[in-house]
């Protein structure tokens, strides 16, 4: 509709997304000292700081480039929503993508931006009444859930997931998809600690397709 | 009190779940400006609720996943603590990861959680987690609106010119490296310890969402479009029981 002011929409997300997030981490941050008054304990400095440089070696460099990632897939407000709801790559970014594919929208353009959004969102809240519900039922439910019988299905869950997009998209362009494939199991097979590292690899496979992509597409090879 | 009755006390139930609360209502209020900006801006009703339609079923069963997480993770931080760390950023590996490392970094470890943390462990633990996740939360709120319309710009100048847009092209070729990525690393682990559920499992959900689409194009049961990522991925799950049997 010729009405619509899209650029108001976008600032008016922008606005909530950095208000939400902004209180959300605060509230976040604050929280250990809430609970430190509550339980009468004491937050370890040395303790605090140690265990920070142990975790932000890996994951301070994993947080930009997934920022740099994530955020022209998502939207702005699929980003705002995904990163305080976090799961983005095992349950963000694919919801993201299988709204995009269904609604048939194009990265970039308003409409996705809106599907984006409503995907990320819907994904959030419904996550977060499972696990209510799950936390509800916590007792009850422990042993069903922990029955050795039923654990291959849940450890599984990531091959099931990338298995389902990867016949998705492979067949998309196999000139795409042959060489970063190719590569990510030739690299593996011959370093094996490389399997543990997916979330690493993922960027340099990645940034491999991209190139890639670039090289047919300036050749106008792909279809 | 001992620690895990500290760690699920009431008290720790009720900021969590304020906190929780908070996160939902930030969750309504994009998804009701983003639904009504896109009736304004005449996009479908219908295409609207599929995507939440769609969006809902395929979360239920990762979902299911991260609730096993909290139950992991419930023992030795207490259910509430687990409850908020995987509801709100991060993820279960990094989660698992980060209270072991801040553990260590005290000289105790979650493996003992029960007899050898005590409540100010825990405070330390939680900090830590929640500190060394929140840079890309810190990013979205300095740098989001400036570099979500530069990438935006970029993506709509390269449509205008090559025609056939490379960014959409680039959006493909970057899942594609994600599925590579993990698809690679199943067959690897296959090849190398002859583990071979995962590319099992993959397999059959790639075959599974292939008939899905097989099904969608050529007999027209386009309702089966909402369904078929979950649908594959349940039924390789339940093939990953079974296989393991």
């Amino acid at each position: 509709m010729s009405t619509f002011d899209y650029e108001r929409y976008d600032n008016s997300i922008h606005r909530l997304g950095r208000i939400m997030n902004a209180i959300g981490i605060l509230a976040l941050l604050a929280l250990p000292f809430f609970f430190s008054a509550a339980l009468g304990a004491t937050i370890s400095p040395s303790g605090f700081l140690k265990g920070l440089l142990r975790v932000s070696i890996t994951y301070l460099p994993i947080c930009i480039v997934e920022f740099l990632i994530y955020v022209p897939i998502l939207g702005p407000g699929g980003s705002y929503l995904s990163f305080i709801t976090g799961n983005i790559i095992n349950m963000k970014l694919p919801c993201a993508y299988n709204a995009r594919e269904i609604a048939g929208t194009q990265a970039g353009t308003p409409e996705d931006s809106i599907i984006t959004t409503l995907a990320v969102g819907v994904s959030s809240l419904v996550t977060m009444l499972v696990i209510f519900i799950g936390v509800l039922a916590l007792i009850p439910l422990t042993p069903v859930l922990n029955n050795p019988t039923l654990r291959p299905a849940f450890d599984n869950l990531l091959p099931a997931l990338f298995g389902a997009l990867g016949a998705q998209y492979f067949f998309k362009s196999w000139k795409i998809s042959a060489i970063p494939l190719l590569l990510m199991i030739v690299l593996s097979i011959a370093i094996p600690a490389l399997i543990a590292q997916t979330t690493m690899l993922m960027i340099l496979i990645g940034g491999i397709a991209i190139a890639i992509t670039y090289y047919f597409h300036k050749k106008g090879a792909l279809q | 009190m001992d620690y895990l009755s500290q760690a699920n006390s009431k008290a720790l139930y009720l900021m969590v779940g304020a906190i929780l609360l908070f996160v939902v209502i930030s969750c309504i209020l994009f998804i009701r400006k983003s639904y009504r900006a896109g009736i304004q801006m005449g996009m479908d009703r219908k295409v609207l609720r599929t995507t939440i339609t769609a969006s809902a079923l395929f979360t239920i069963l990762p979902s299911v996943s991260i609730l096993l997480g909290v139950i992991a993770l419930s023992g030795s931080l207490g259910v509430p603590s687990s409850w908020l760390r995987l509801s709100v950023v991060g993820n279960l590996s990094y989660e698992a990861i980060a209270a072991e490392a801040a553990s260590q970094a005290m000289g105790v470890s979650l493996k003992d959680a029960a007899t050898t943390l005590t409540a100010s462990h825990l405070v330390t633990i939680i900090l830590v987690m929640t500190t060394g996740i929140s840079w890309g939360i810190i990013a979205t709120i300095f740098f989001g609106k400036s570099y979500s319309r530069k990438s935006t710009q970029m993506l709509n100048k390269s449509k205008k010119r090559d025609g056939k847009s490379f960014a959409d092209w680039a959006m493909v070729a970057m899942f594609i490296g994600f599925c590579g990525t993990f698809i690679g690393s199943y067959v690897a682990e296959a090849v190398v310890f002859k583990h071979f559920l995962p590319i099992l499992t993959a397999l059959i959900a790639g075959v599974i969402m292939k008939g899905c689409e097989y099904l969608v194009k050529e007999k027209q049961m386009v309702w089966m479009e909402n369904f078929s990522l979950s649908l594959s991925m349940l039924i390789a799950m339940a093939s990953a029981v079974f296989i393991a049997y």
